[in-house]
């Protein structure tokens, strides 16, 4: 157990088992009571709360074909199967992602919460949600790799005062290819854009040009990036595309750097052209889509690991900019959910200590987690 | 153990102290771990079932041994030992041994990481598996610990006995904490020693003790080597005077 982790949450005590979550489709296996058949998440609602439901495997690769967070992809190789729970917070989010009005600029929405919470599984149930309702899905996995273990900045050849990142924009542009795939061709480019002396991309030429440039020719890969967001925010007004902005850690943005350059001097975060565009697509200034964002303090910098509340993440400036937002705040487990939960890993043989499987055994998994999803997770690994 | 030692340190006769302490600790011999506790001080009782039995259900020599403990002096708790039903002698010996420097935290984590090696090693196991050997991998990480252990046990040891200026390795039969012993820390050695430079420590183990459970492996081996030498020197056997 890690020493500290609950000096600040005070303990549950003990709890008498809640009943099971009874079954929700007549086709359930009688005995998955933590699971239901819903698998469109337009459909999930109230009644689906605190059950997991299943993400097929390919779906996974096609959407999140970055690694997800470290535990969940292991937890997802292990039982081969993704299954995300139901929680209130996504179900939240996924009603107002409903009514959202396209005609009225986006909607900023915040997740935000204490460390282990499910900030980042709630942002893929929702981004889920809106790539079955065919929208184009910007996703930056972790905004926090853009600021720091970069190597090979280079300067821009954009703009001389801001630094490139080749690798990482690279590597953002190929799974950005692999999950809108379909939109590439159908979006055309509404300018001409010159890379250098040899190559340009011609006005109205599809947006799959754009991206296998960046991709093949590395050093212009921060600027492709940069024009896809530019066209991208231009065209969802016109209404052909609904555009979802999702990014992991966006307290990154606005936050301090640890990259130099080579005469040693500290970078800041705006000087990094990647940043710049993306903050310029965190603006609410278009409209026909949606931008969901999740503040994390696990790889920011420079933070406190109590910290989590958007004015201590985000500081002055970066709440300045993000503000008027929804916040979502994302808690522990209630009694209901971490029942699923406990039943969810027996349901999978997770739980092999045989002491687990008892009342004593459940309510001591309870006491030490606090119901943290997290830390749950941790302690039932080596259970 | 404690009351022997303190015995010892305050010069009485370590005959006295019964049948454990005879192997060397010849007379004259202080023993130099000690224990702040006097004689009079009693270990602590951390099960929670012998204080949820109602009253009516003990028997008089438990209400006379409840009744001694409300006056008598109790040691403290150590820190290591807890009421938790996942508690494990065997485990928390293993950490201890893991340990370097007093770093329990990095033991424990280490311990736990390769629990939940073994753990998913099996999972891939099984779930490559067909529906007959499906019943045949065990998947929980602690019989698969213990039971990896227990076969790395060696049944007899050698002791380097003094007979005529040199010292001779006599087969001697072992107790049982000594067996223990011994296999906890060939596996430890083996581990710390026998590894690529980059891997790390969980893996590793649960590498060693997913082979020990199958009887297979480099500790086992260590194990057959610790019985031929003794089966090789069985001529050596008199020379053993307990």
């Amino acid at each position: 157990l890690d020493p500290g982790r609950f000096l600040d949450t005070g303990s549950q005590g003990s709890r008498s088992l809640a009943a099971h979550p009874g079954n929700q489709a007549p086709d359930d296996r009688p005995r998955a009571v933590s699971r239901t058949s819903e698998k469109d998440p337009a459909r999930h609602a109230e009644q689906h709360e605190g059950l997991h439901y299943d993400i097929p495997l390919q779906d996974m690769r096609t959407l999140f074909p970055h690694s997800l967070p470290p535990r969940f992809s292991m937890q997802v190789k292990t039982f081969s199967e993704a299954c995300l729970m139901v929680r209130k917070p996504a179900l939240e989010l996924l009603r107002y992602l409903k009514n959202t009005n396209f005609a009225h600029p986006a909607v900023r929405y915040v997740l935000y919460g204490e460390k282990g919470t499910g900030k980042t599984l709630s942002l893929c149930h929702v981004i889920h949600f809106c790539a079955k309702q065919d929208w184009l899905i910007l996703h930056v996995p972790d905004a926090h790799l853009w600021v720091k273990n970069c190597r090979g900045l280079l300067p821009s050849t954009h703009n001389r005062q801001r630094l490139d990142q080749p690798i990482q924009a690279s590597i953002w542009l190929k799974n950005f290819k692999t999950t809108n795939d379909r939109f590439l061709s159908q979006i055309k480019v509404q300018e001409k854009y010159v890379w250098n002396k040899q190559e340009s991309t011609e006005k109205g030429s599809p947006l799959g040009e754009v991206v296998e440039q960046g991709i093949t020719r590395v050093k212009n890969a921060t600027d492709a990036v940069g024009v896809v967001l530019k066209e991208l925010k231009g065209q969802s007004r016109a209404g052909r595309f609904r555009l979802l902005v999702a990014v992991d850690g966006v307290n990154a943005l606005w936050g301090r750097t640890t990259l130099k350059r080579e005469d040693k001097s500290l970078v800041a975060a705006e000087e990094l052209a990647l940043v710049h565009n993306l903050r310029k697509m965190v603006k609410n200034d278009w409209h026909g889509g949606a931008i969901v964002l999740t503040l994390s303090q696990t790889g920011s910098l420079f933070k406190p690991r109590t910290a989590y509340l958007p004015q201590e993440l985000l500081g002055k400036e970066g709440f300045d900019a993000l503000d008027p937002f929804v916040p979502i705040l994302v808690s522990n487990y209630n009694r209901k959910e971490f029942e699923s939960c406990i039943q969810y890993y027996l349901e999978n043989s997770w739980l092999q200590h045989e002491k687990a499987h008892t009342e004593e055994g459940k309510q001591q998994l309870l006491f030490l987690s606090s119901a943290n999803p997290g830390q749950l997770e941790r302690l039932c690994a080596h259970l | 153990m404690a009351a022997s030692s303190v015995k010892a340190a305050r010069g009485w006769p370590v005959l006295a102290l019964g049948v454990r302490n005879r192997l060397l600790r010849l007379p004259g011999l202080t023993q130099v771990r000690w224990s702040r506790y006097g004689p009079e001080y009693k270990d602590p009782q951390i099960d929670k079932e012998y204080y949820r039995k109602p009253l009516a259900e003990l028997t008089e020599h438990e209400k006379d041994d409840l009744e001694l403990r409300k006056t008598q002096h109790i040691k403290a708790a150590p820190a290591t030992k807890t009421s938790s039903v996942f508690d494990d002698p065997v485990i928390s010996k293993f950490t201890n041994m893991i340990m370097k420097g007093g770093n329990k935290v990095l033991a424990r984590s280490l311990m736990t990481q390769t629990l939940e090696a073994v753990k998913r090693k099996q999972f891939e196991k099984y779930h490559a598996a067909s529906a007959e050997e499906r019943a045949t991998i065990e998947r929980n990480p602690y019989t698969i610990f213990h039971q990896a252990l227990k076969n790395c046990e060696p049944v007899i040891g050698l002791v380097p006995i003094l007979r005529g200026g040199h010292f001779y390795q006599v087969p001697v039969p072992l107790a049982d904490r000594r067996r223990r012993f011994l296999a906890m820390k060939w596996m430890i050695t083996e581990c710390r020693e026998k590894k690529h430079r980059r891997m790390l420590m969980p893996e590793k183990l649960s590498h060693e003790l997913l082979e020990a459970f199958h009887n297979q492996g480099p500790v086992i081996k260590k194990k057959h080597d610790m019985h031929k030498m003794a089966e090789a020197n069985r001529a050596l056997a008199h020379y053993r005077w307990w």
